[in-house]
């Protein structure tokens, strides 16, 4: 009987320390590997951000999507993060997407009117509201990773 | 007579232009850099984002910024998680946000290479609490850009950041706030 104690405790305590050091050391989202929420086109998603941003939220912000658009741009002034720019939604309205710095020679490499579908983790709308000199509008993805490059159509 | 008069109208507004485009611009970037340090004897903390939207003008010394909470990366995910469940309550919450004024913008004179202090001061909105916050900045004025620089300490409970007393011996009641933008001009 007092045997069986000791097992079960031992047990117990094996399963609270292993649950612990699984929790504590938990890994960020892997997004190349991880399973896709939906596949949209930029216009689909900047549209539901932009007719509801907290339901939009709700749904899309930790995310993995894929994301396929028109390449506006890239920004590679922050060397930690280089970032790409898919249109959106006209002149005010884009979707921002950030690679790992180590993505910076394949982010060069885009040519500015590429089609290209982007994977990635949402991070939800960064629309300034009502400071004036922030008025472009972005669903942010991060640690996004080119799934395609597909050339435009001539 | 009348050809000398059009050349003159013309000279002035050139010079006029470009007096405005020099003096009274909009500087903006959406890749500045925003980290936050918290210090305690138990454990540091810190946090980075590359994705800040922010811009100033250098006509009225305007200072804006917009940045996605959820945006901020930890080392580790289990902090990142509780970072925004527990604390900051990003869904609820997505953004935090400066509406400021660099009050020395006069003295700051973004065509002119070299190195200015700013006495930047404004409202901070975190979790949908308001704030004044002043601090002083560095601006750099470099050839293509302007680099600013600052740093400043917010304390959580002011945002209503609440911190369960189990953990509340491992984050700062004092945590720094380091920014680091480079703005271009925007024609």
């Amino acid at each position: 009987m007092k045997r069986t104690l000791i097992l079960a405790i031992s047990l117990l305590v094996l399963g609270a320390t292993f649950f612990a050091y699984t929790s504590l050391n938990k890994e960020h989202t892997d997004v190349a590997t991880a399973e896709v929420l939906q596949e949209l086109s930029a216009h689909e998603l900047f549209a539901a951000f932009d007719a509801n941003q907290e339901k939009a939220t709700l749904k899309y912000a930790e995310q993995v999507i894929t994301v396929t658009g028109l390449l506006l741009n890239k920004d590679l002034s922050n060397n930690q993060e280089p970032q790409i720019i898919l249109a959106g939604n006209g002149d005010d309205g884009f979707i921002r997407c950030g690679f790992n710095a180590e993505y910076l020679q394949k982010a060069i490499a885009l040519v500015d009117g590429d089609q290209v579908t982007v994977k990635g983790l949402c991070k939800g709308f960064n629309d300034a509201g009502d400071l004036d000199l922030l008025t472009d509008r972005d669903v942010v993805l991060s640690n996004c990773i080119l799934t395609t490059l597909d050339q435009p159509e001539t | 007579m009348r050809q000398i008069t059009i050349i003159t109208l013309a000279t002035i507004a050139l010079f006029t232009l470009a007096l405005t485009q020099h003096s009274g611009g909009v500087y903006k970037t959406n890749t500045g850099n925003i980290s936050f340090f918290s210090h305690t004897p138990v454990e540091d903390i810190a946090a980075e984002n590359h994705k800040v939207k922010t811009a100033f003008s250098s006509a009225n010394g305007k200072l804006q910024f917009s940045v996605l909470i959820k945006d901020f990366e930890f080392e580790k995910a289990l902090m990142q998680e509780h970072f925004n469940e527990n604390y900051m309550e990003s869904t609820k919450y997505p953004k935090a946000t400066f509406n400021g004024i660099i009050e020395n913008i006069n003295t700051i004179k973004t065509t002119t290479q070299g190195i200015y202090t700013a006495k930047v001061s404004g409202k901070l909105t975190m979790k949908n609490v308001t704030k004044q916050v002043s601090t002083t900045a560095t601006f750099t004025v470099k050839k293509d850009i302007v680099n600013a620089k600052a740093v400043f300490n917010v304390n959580p409970a002011d945002y209503n950041v609440k911190i369960p007393k189990t953990v509340i011996n491992k984050i700062s009641d004092n945590i720094k706030i380091s920014i680091d933008a480079d703005y271009a001009h925007q024609h």
